[in-house]
């Protein structure tokens, strides 16, 4: 397996204090990951954190997609971590750059094209606003859909988004 | 008590609006003044975070910045978004670099965050307030036994959300006793609702919902309590799924925590529009009287 120093270089810079460099591999991570209970391990934190540490990029971006986009963010590897290692900002990382690759799983590609187009990932529907008016609520107050486009788009997202 | 900007969320807001009509007839009973701001999505740390992570802090940086147009801080129905707004608030104030290049594009449509404004979950607000939910409680729930459900974004990661013990949450039990209720533990407080990985894998997702109900219909719990549209979601929604998969029947009532206050408080059931829970909340209606 080979390291890529600059991916590595990377994952370094995630945390301004290096802590990562201190996994000892004791599994704490796993042993407590919801995902990879029920997955037989096939979703692993503990594995993710050792290739992303040692620079196996191709380990990470070569192999089935639950292996980066199992995880089910829900933050309980970073609480229990015993280096305090913030596992999930890692897996950021990792799944940003699959994004960019053109890999990540569909889901995310649609919601990321529904908050470009309508600054919601869940845009107002006709029948919610009527419900919305026999509870008595006031109408949502509408996002500026144009600055958020433009926002977005001048940050290059546009150019990750997929399909038509 | 000052105003605070209110942010629904897109789930709430344009899906289950109910649960905004239980928090706003709350937060009134408690003197809690809110107004509306032209928020967009925070947006999901679960997901857009994930696809890019600048972009992400951009769009949450722009809705604090227009809270803080108003010098008002935000109150949010949504462990999602109370996790990104935090978040992101918590990078800018103390990642200077971050900082700068974020106003750098918020500048070009006119917009900059100074980060003077802070971020709180509306439970975290009520906690605050649980003498007053005690002497607003004309209906004491007395002899519902109720499961609590936090979610894992109302405290974790716990050095930026600084809420509620991480692995040993507290705050919302404390609401349900404050409303008269029992609390009843069982063993999955903290375990993960399965929202987020069923987006891709909803086996795994159905998995996790198992053994979370599983654990939940156990103990015999009238009804089990949350915080977070998306879990309300994930329990409420996919029961019914949940049974036919596994061939067992799922039919736990979700409340979210403002319905059982209101509840508690006597404000009707109609008025709270819980007839449009997916999974029938008819049980502890009648229990409740
Ligand atoms: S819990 Fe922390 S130290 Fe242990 S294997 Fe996981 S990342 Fe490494
Ligand atoms: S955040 Fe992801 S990797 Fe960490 S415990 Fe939760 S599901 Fe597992
Ligand atoms: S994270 Fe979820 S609830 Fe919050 S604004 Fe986005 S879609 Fe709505
Ligand atoms: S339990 Fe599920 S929906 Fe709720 S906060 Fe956690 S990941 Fe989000």
């Amino acid at each position: 397996m080979a390291t890529d120093f600059e991916f590595r270089k990377q994952v370094l810079d995630m945390h301004m204090s290096g802590v990562i460099k201190y996994c000892y591999q004791c599994n704490r991570c796993t042993d407590y990951c919801p995902v990879a209970e029920v997955t037989d391990n096939a979703y692993n934190p503990r594995q993710n954190i050792l290739n992303a540490l040692l620079g196996f990029k191709d380990a990470i971006f070569s192999a089935e997609k639950i292996a980066i986009w199992g995880c089910t963010v829900c933050d309980t590897c970073d609480e229990v971590c015993p280096q305090s290692i913030e596992l999930t900002e890692i897996f950021k990382l990792l799944k940003n750059q699959s994004v960019i690759n053109g890999d990540a799983p569909d889901y995310y590609y649609l919601q990321a094209k529904t908050i470009f187009e309508n600054a919601k990932a869940v845009p107002p529907q006709p029948a919610i606003e009527r419900r919305r008016q026999q509870l008595g609520l006031p109408a949502v107050a509408a996002p500026d859909v144009n600055e958020l486009t433009t926002l977005l788009k001048n940050m290059g997202i546009d150019k990750k988004l997929k399909g038509e | 008590m000052a105003e605070f900007k209110m942010f629904e969320g897109c789930m709430i807001g344009n899906r289950i609006p109910f649960i905004e009509a239980s928090c706003r007839k709350v937060f009134d009973k408690l003197g809690i003044a809110t107004s509306q701001a032209p928020f967009s999505c925070c947006p999901d740390p679960t997901g857009f975070a994930n696809f890019d992570n600048d972009g992400w802090l951009a769009v949450g940086a722009r809705n604090l910045a227009l809270a803080e147009s108003e010098g008002k801080d935000i109150i949010s129905l949504c462990n999602g978004c109370s996790n990104t707004l935090k978040l992101v608030n918590h990078t800018l104030k103390h990642d200077n670099l971050k900082k700068d290049k974020i106003n750098q594009e918020l500048l070009k449509i006119g917009k900059e965050y100074k980060g003077t404004i802070d971020v709180k979950h509306f439970v975290s607000v009520l906690k605050g307030e649980l003498e007053k939910i005690k002497s607003s409680t004309v209906k004491p729930l007395s002899g519902l036994k109720v499961a609590c459900h936090p979610g894992c974004h109302y405290m974790r990661p716990s050095e930026v959300m600084e809420t509620d013990d991480p692995m040993h949450p507290m705050d919302l039990k404390e609401i349900v006793i404050a409303c008269g209720a029992t609390v009843v533990d069982y063993g999955e407080e903290v375990l993960c609702c399965g929202s987020s990985v069923s987006n891709a894998y909803e086996d795994h997702g159905m998995a996790i919902l198992k053994k979370k109900m599983d654990a939940v219909k156990k103990v015999g719990a009238d009804c089990l309590v949350v915080n977070c549209p998306a879990c309300f979601q994930q329990f409420d929604g996919k029961q019914r799924d949940l049974s036919k998969k596994f061939e067992e029947e799922f039919k736990i009532p979700i409340l979210y925590i403002s319905e059982l206050i209101a509840l508690g408080m006597g404000i009707p059931a109609d008025e709270l529009g819980t007839k449009f829970h997916r999974t029938r909340v008819s049980d502890i209606l009648e229990k409740i009287g």
